[in-house]
């Protein structure tokens, strides 16, 4: 279909003897936004390095606008619209939090975001001047977002943004998510099912490296077997 | 403008100056030794422009200048080569520029960094000062090569000649006053904020759509370019080349007058080298053993008490005052 921006397909890898994904199957949408939940091991970090070309799968492929992505250079990968935020906040913290979006912005092919509107975006306009490498964790993470963001990315793949954040800090996260919705794609892996449910979009549920679930979130929210494997029950 | 960059800029003119009025107080000997400082200033100008942005260390930066300065003295001895100082100064800075691109562009897009870059460049060094003794047919061997003619050239009917000891030093100081405020330029501007953003973070850089190894490569390139450089003016100025001007001692010492300049710095570096190698001639004239004995223990203290090397006496300074005021 003309919308479909990633698709993967059977998608598989084994580390030696560990069997870590299996049979994935993933399509994301044009402006589409999706969450990746399940249980820690479930293979969701794995998954997203491979549907960033970060790691090549050993069955199955993965295309991005048509393109096989994996094993491209990450700043190749970059430069055809993927984005991603690391699980670790990931900054130049010797830059101020200004340079560390001007950076972001002269590596896209076609910057269209001001600076300031990016700091603005990211509610870190009163902090511009400080150095990446001073601000608190949540900060850091929005300022992630934020450079993610600059590169005016047709997809932004998060992993776990929310992690280590205050609960306020994550529904304010979540509130900034579907902000951005229909302006591009987007693909989060998280842990926090408060987020998950802040933003209450078409969820994948992986176990043991397979999907368990996929469908919209309330409907996964009740389902016996997610809630048996991965969210408890009350 | 930031203060940063206004300091330096104070500092750099402060510094211009200074070499501007030198040759009304020094005879023609201060001057040639000045003259050889500054040259050894660039070269250490050029190692401090991709360590100091980078925080890759090159270890075998030296082969550069021995390159360059072999270049420079197998053109301008060949009298059938006609320009021979410009085209010798050209072939000086590309062959410099294209060995660091071969060996760069295997180490980069390899993956090669750190302690292994280190390594590897260290290695290449040796390497170069073996093959300037072994292959003696043109490089003379263990001797060098001797008879190398000062820098002469025509530019719009005038004939310039830098056999006398003050057109050879205002010469030596214009081109390192450019060269040093061309790589302050670059620094500072976005080809410098991403190469520390490379230096924070080369994943994340690449994630952004920064070609990493590309930016690294040529970086080292135009560093290598610049000891080039220096290598051929320092074999014209002292008349000979020698297996040496590309060994590992001087590979050593470059990098001691870098760290007690001030890495990251540029002119950290340019006044280190210049007070270590007066220094080192004054203590030699005492006791010549006794000077590798002081420049280690200088290192030494150096790194502990100004680990950003001397240009940062004043900040440290001001910053003692600040505190001792606000105590109060």
């Amino acid at each position: 279909m003309s919308d479909v921006l990633l698709q993967a397909e059977n998608v598989g890898i084994r580390f030696g003897g560990l069997q870590a994904l299996e049979g994935l199957n993933l399509t994301v949408r044009d402006k589409e936004l999706c969450c990746i939940i399940g249980p820690n091991g479930a293979g969701k970090s794995t998954f997203l390095n491979v549907l960033t070309g970060t790691l090549r799968p050993t069955s199955g492929s993965v295309r991005f606008l048509g393109h096989d992505i994996a094993g491209l250079p990450l700043h190749r990968i970059a430069r055809l619209g993927i984005a991603r935020k690391f699980q670790i906040p990931s900054v130049f913290p010797s830059l101020s939090v200004e340079d560390n979006l001007k950076v972001a912005r002269w590596g896209a092919s076609s910057p269209l975001r001001p600076v300031g509107e990016l700091l603005e975006l990211v509610a870190l306009d009163s902090r511009a001047t400080t150095l990446a490498g001073q601000l608190a964790h949540g900060q850091k993470q929005w300022l992630e977002i934020g450079m993610a963001l600059a590169i005016e990315p047709r997809l932004l793949l998060l992993d776990e943004p929310t992690a280590g954040m205050t609960p306020q800090e994550t529904l304010a996260t979540a509130e900034m998510l579907l902000r951005l919705k229909g302006e591009f794609s987007i693909v989060a892996v998280e842990h926090d099912i408060r987020f998950v449910r802040a933003l209450n979009c078409e969820t994948l549920v992986l176990h043991q490296g397979r999907r368990l679930r996929s469908g919209p979130f309330h409907d996964i929210e009740t389902d016996e077997m997610v809630r048996d494997v991965y969210l408890g029950r009350r | 403008m930031i203060a940063r960059d206004r300091n330096w800029l104070l500092i750099f003119a402060a510094c211009a100056a200074l070499a501007v009025v030198y040759p009304l107080f020094a005879d023609g000997y201060q001057l040639t030794v000045i003259r050889d400082a500054l040259i050894f200033g660039m070269f250490a100008a050029s190692l401090d422009f991709f360590w100091g942005r980078t925080g890759i260390l090159c270890f075998g930066h030296a082969a550069f200048f021995g390159i360059g300065g072999y270049i420079m003295a197998l053109i301008t001895l060949n009298d059938a080569i006609p320009f021979g100082s410009l085209l010798g100064i050209v072939g000086a800075v590309a062959g410099a520029a294209l060995v660091a691109a071969i060996i760069g562009y295997f180490l980069f897009f390899g993956g090669i960094r750190g302690s292994y870059f280190t390594i590897v460049t260290l290695a290449m060094g040796v390497i170069c000062q073996q093959a300037a003794v072994s292959w003696s047919s043109v490089t003379g061997g263990d001797s060098g090569l001797i008879g190398i003619p000062p820098i002469a050239f025509d530019v719009g009917g005038i004939h310039v000649d830098l056999s006398q000891d003050l057109p050879s030093y205002i010469f030596v100081a214009s081109i390192v006053a450019v060269v040093v405020l061309a790589l302050w330029s670059i620094s500072r501007g976005r080809w410098g904020t991403v190469l520390t953003a490379i230096q924070d973070n080369e994943v994340r850089a690449a994630a952004l759509g920064h070609n990493a190894p590309l930016r690294l490569l040529v970086t080292f390139v135009l560093s290598a370019a610049i000891a080039g450089l220096a290598g051929a003016l320092y074999v014209c100025m002292a008349g000979l080349v020698a297996p040496d001007l590309s060994g590992l001692l001087l590979s050593t010492e470059v990098i001691v007058w870098v760290a007690v300049g001030g890495r990251g710095t540029l002119l950290g570096p340019v006044l280190g080298a210049i007070a270590i190698q007066r220094a080192q001639q004054t203590i030699s004239s005492f006791n010549p053993s006794l000077w590798p004995l002081l420049l280690g223990c200088v290192f030494v203290i150096i790194v502990f008490v100004l680990p950003d090397g001397i240009l940062s006496i004043y900040a440290r300074l001001k910053g003692l005052f600040k505190g001792r005021r606000q105590a109060q």
